[in-house]
């Protein structure tokens, strides 16, 4: 592909971005509450399960638009929550931070 | 001549790049399907030459699909790629086992998509 055919791309996957900007949001939100409610110990089965699931869907689609860093940390989060986190109050502050992370992350890809 | 692939996936944007990407890139027709359901019924109207499938959607899930798709005498012979974000060695060995012609890892680069398709088809 030349490099018109490949500006054309970049700036398609840009304006696709935006008009998915709200749903990565969304799920990032998702990663958020989970977090707090777990520190909190206040995490219920059904925001384990979505929270596990909008994990695995950033993890999958962020590197897409560039954002590496976004999957390796969805990634990890994915893998967190499909163990049984309860039993580690320890990992807290580690899905407090993936989230915060992403949160950055999603807000800075123009 | 363009080739002609199915998309199946239901997260919207996944399906939107990896279309766009195929279109783009490699001026493939691409049509798409947001179910496994739904995408049965394109493959069997659009007779695609290869199918791109999700593993993970709700309801009828990918390998699901996959095996209707096989059961099928209008479907059974298209060419059939996962497309998956899962990348544990376990699930991995899983997928390969149903006898897809290949398993695909998101998150992909659109930029090289086409390209891996077409190795694993011989379209190159």
């Amino acid at each position: 592909m030349d490099a018109i055919g490949q500006s054309a791309l970049a700036e398609a996957l840009d304006r696709m971005w935006l008009q998915y900007l709200p749903q990565m949001e969304e799920r990032v939100a998702i990663l958020e509450a989970s977090a707090a409610a777990f520190v909190a110990k206040e995490l219920t089965l059904t925001q384990h399960e979505a929270a596990k699931g909008a994990a695995h869907k950033l993890a999958g689609v962020l590197g897409t638009f560039g954002l590496t860093k976004g999957t390796v940390l969805a990634r990890e989060a994915e893998i967190l929550y499909s163990g049984e986190p309860e039993d580690d109050p320890s990992l807290g502050p580690r899905l407090t931070t993936i989230a915060a992370e992403l949160r950055v992350i999603v807000a800075n890809r123009k | 001549m363009a080739h002609r692939v199915l998309i199946i996936d239901d997260e919207n944007d996944i399906r939107e790049v990896a279309a766009l990407s195929l279109e783009t890139v490699a001026g493939w027709e691409v049509m798409v399907a947001n179910s496994g359901a739904q995408g049965l019924a394109r493959a069997i109207e659009y007779q695609p030459e290869a199918i791109l499938l999700d593993v993970m959607m709700p309801g009828m899930d990918g390998p699901t699909t996959f095996r209707e798709l096989r059961k099928n005498p209008a479907t059974a012979h298209i060419p059939v790629l996962l497309l998956t974000a899962k990348v544990q060695g376990t699930d991995q060995r899983r997928f390969a086992d149903l006898g897809v012609e290949a398993v695909l890892f998101k998150p992909f680069d659109p930029l090289t998509l086409s390209s891996q398709i077409a190795g694993v088809l011989g379209w190159n």
